[in-house]
């Protein structure tokens, strides 16, 4: 059996025997979905919000809390039920319809076309239904109703002269769906008060947190993470239940510091404050280890500056992965492998010297940018796991055909001063400073390309050069026309 | 000199000491698990598909010697073939602009950019510490495990530096990486690892020509490439392996 709530509005009479709305509708208080919430929750924990003013509830298997044999067969029950639902809204001050019959469709359709309090018994759905005017389900709360997503079929039957849900009832289902498609079909279950889907029950957004208080305050990060490691098990456990992966990891852990006020004799001072540290995951991630690791990883780069007494361990949760494996394409590291491969990384070398290199929109010679690394990785389309032609084809000869390649640089993020003597306007020798680079004649050069830019900030003016030098390297040079002074600034490699 | 050659194999067999023989040693698999393309087909075909899996392979000869375009090369058909692949740049060197040209889909390339004082003044032990933490994190990324091709770029690092680390590095590495998946190379001036499975590329200008006669070619006013020749100086079949290559300036 099921109960439904319908709260109107004010402006929102609805005239029977006009057939249509009396007034102009104003959207329902915002307040109004969360009282009937509260009152749904009072009575079930199986109801659905199909409106801010529309709730149904199961109110099955509430028979024994409800009954009353004194005052007669299980008939009542419902009614004292429909009856406590009524109490309870006029005392939270909400005025409502209720309805209480065997299916929700009914229910709510009940609800919608009477005030006060009504009851229909399993199975007297039709007959209670038959009298309403169809006009009553061009609204969007009957409508909503599964795939009858479109009102244009209730308008057709009224265009046919069918008045009420008893004569829409009375056509054939199998005719209307034929003229109308599978909408009339579904029209026509609500007209005979059947449901089309079943309940679908609000879930209360659950809190994924887990704390624990320590009997004596933990210094350092080893013993921390035998506490993680506790914290996090069961959160993983539920996360799984609930298919969901943790997006974001709050740490949270209370630090004890004593402080003495310095009389003798007197007890140092305790103070507590909150120490936490935030953590997005770049994908979402259920694994103890990892999530573990990674927190370890984060709390060794930012250190609390005293001893923990209590932890915390708040998890936002988000859908989880579907994983679809494949047998065609390479196995690639998982997310949580790399996620904390980059974590160990960033620990290691620094946070800002880890990640995919990006192309940067500038001609800036050597402008360089690099954004977090992806840890999931579509199968690249036009992968292939082969590596040698087909059957068909034949490999190169072995001869004197010469395969070419694109020239690749080797750049120097600070460039290389260099001295370079320079000779009718072309460099003929070049020598720096530095070990490793040496220098020597210049045998062959190219140039000089001038390259300018940014003019209205740091920009730069130079002329480059390429270089093939005695010592069989060739260098990218550069002359900086505001300084005169020359650079190394790549090697051609 | 034939016949006193199987007299001694045969012996070593009959004394089961046969495993020290190269003849013995388990024939080298050529399917694409067992070696990664480097897209050069004619360089492929002489190696027989390409750089081992699962071993320390080298990319090693002097400046603008083509280690980089070759690099670059590989790694760009590493990710054509949908393979997740690292670049350990010890001295941060990698030139982005060069990798996209080159085709490398850069969102499957892990960068490691090392730490590199310029002038370090007297701390001279500063950038050798730079390689040491580089090291660690090649071994990480290795230790992850499933990338394609990681790749240890120390081409520019002084000599001196490299040969200052200790040589059970390199064990420890192959240690790692051996039976997994991975193609993994360094890049050097000089061999490292100087791995007997794995393969040695060492690059070159073509031909000895006069001295300090590099072979880049220029035309015109233009830097048009360099001619390089690829040998195979360490491997267990590719001894005479000489490829001719050529690059194209950017």
């Amino acid at each position: 059996m099921y109960a439904c709530l319908y709260r109107p509005q004010q402006s929102d009479t609805y005239d029977v025997n006009r057939g249509g709305r009396a007034g102009r509708r104003t959207h329902p208080d915002r307040s109004a979905g969360s009282e009937l919430d509260a009152i749904a929750q009072a009575f079930s924990p199986r109801y659905e919000r199909h409106h801010d003013d529309l709730v149904s509830i199961d109110v099955t298997g509430l028979e024994r809390l409800f009954s009353r044999p004194e005052r007669g067969g299980p008939r009542s029950v419902w009614t004292t039920i429909g009856e406590a639902l009524r109490r309870e809204a006029a005392v939270r001050g909400v005025r409502v319809h209720v309805a209480v019959a065997g299916t929700c469709t009914a229910a709510r359709v009940l609800a919608l076309a009477r005030p006060g309090l009504t009851v229909i018994e399993r199975g007297g759905e039709a007959a209670a239904l038959a009298p309403i005017p169809i006009a009553i389900f061009l609204r969007s709360h009957v409508s909503s109703l599964g795939a009858a997503s479109s009102n244009s079929c209730v308008e057709t039957f009224i265009r046919w002269g069918v008045r009420t849900a008893g004569e829409l009832a009375a056509l054939p289902p199998d005719d209307l769906a034929a003229r109308l498609g599978r909408p009339a079909r579904v029209w026509h279950a609500i007209a005979r008060g059947e449901d089309v889907r079943p309940l679908v029950p609000a879930l209360e957004a659950e809190r994924f947190e887990s704390s624990l208080d320590l009997d004596w305050p933990i210094e350092g990060l080893e013993p921390l993470s035998f506490v993680l490691t506790r914290l996090l098990e069961p959160l993983s456990t539920r996360l799984e239940r609930r298919d969901r992966g943790a997006a974001v990891l709050h740490v949270l852990l209370r630090l004890v510091t004593r402080t003495s006020t310095g009389a003798g004799g007197e007890e140092p001072v305790e103070s507590r404050e909150v120490w936490t540290r935030r953590l997005e995951l770049p994908s979402p991630m259920r694994d103890v280890r990892t999530l573990r690791t990674l927190a370890l990883l984060d709390l060794e780069s930012h250190p609390p500056s005293a001893a923990i007494d209590r932890v915390t361990i708040v998890i936002d949760p988000t859908p989880g992965r579907v994983l679809q494996h494949t047998l065609f394409t390479r196995a690639h590291p998982t997310p949580e492998q790399l996620s904390t491969l980059v974590a160990r990384l960033g620990a290691v070398m620094g946070q800002d010297r880890v990640g995919a290199a990006q192309v940067v929109d500038s001609y800036r010679p050597g402008a360089v940018a690099t954004r977090p690394f992806k840890t999931e990785h579509p199968p690249s389309g036009a992968a292939s796991l082969r590596s040698r032609p087909d059957d068909g084809d034949v490999w190169p000869a072995r001869g004197d055909d010469v395969q070419s390649l694109r020239a690749g640089l080797r750049r120097c993020r600070q460039p290389v001063p260099a001295r370079v003597v320079a000779h009718d306007g072309h460099p003929v020798r070049v020598t720096t400073d530095r070990r490793g680079f040496a220098g020597g004649s210049v045998v062959r050069c190219a140039g000089p390309w001038r390259t300018s830019g940014e003019w209205w900030s740091t920009g730069w003016n130079r002329d480059e050069w390429d270089v093939s030098l005695t010592d069989g390297a060739v260098y990218r040079i550069f002359q900086d026309h505001q300084t005169e002074a020359w650079f190394i600034e790549a090697i051609v490699d | 000199m034939p016949l006193a050659r199987t007299d001694l194999e045969s012996l070593l067999r009959a004394r089961r000491l046969d495993r020290t023989l190269t003849t013995a040693l388990p024939p080298i698999v050529n399917d694409e698990y067992a070696v990664a393309a480097t897209g050069i087909t004619t360089l492929d075909a002489r190696l027989e598909g390409g750089f081992p899996r699962g071993q320390l392979s080298e990319l090693v000869g002097p400046r603008s010697s083509g280690r980089t375009s070759l690099l670059l090369q590989m790694l760009a058909a590493a990710t054509a073939r949908g393979e997740l692949v690292a670049l350990v740049d010890a001295l941060d060197m990698f030139d982005v602009d060069s990798a996209a040209a080159a085709g490398i889909d850069l969102d499957r390339l892990l960068w490691i950019r090392g730490h590199v004082v310029t002038n370090p003044g007297l701390c001279r032990d500063l950038n050798q510490r730079a390689i040491e933490q580089a090291i660690r994190a090649f071994t990480l990324v290795l230790q992850a495990g499933n990338f394609g091709l990681v790749v240890f770029d120390a081409a520019e690092a002084p000599v001196a530096a490299i040969r200052r680390l200790p040589f059970t590095t390199w064990l420890r590495l192959h240690r790692i990486v051996e039976g997994r998946p991975t193609t993994c190379v360094l890049v050097g001036a000089e061999p490292m690892a100087r791995s007997s499975a794995g393969l040695t590329l060492r690059l070159g200008v073509r031909e000895p020509g006069s001295a300090g006669e590099p072979r880049a070619r220029f035309r015109a006013r233009l830097f048009d490439g360099l001619d390089l020749e690829a040998r195979a100086v360490r491997a267990r079949r590719h001894d005479d392996v000489r490829v001719s290559l050529s690059t194209a300036a950017v």
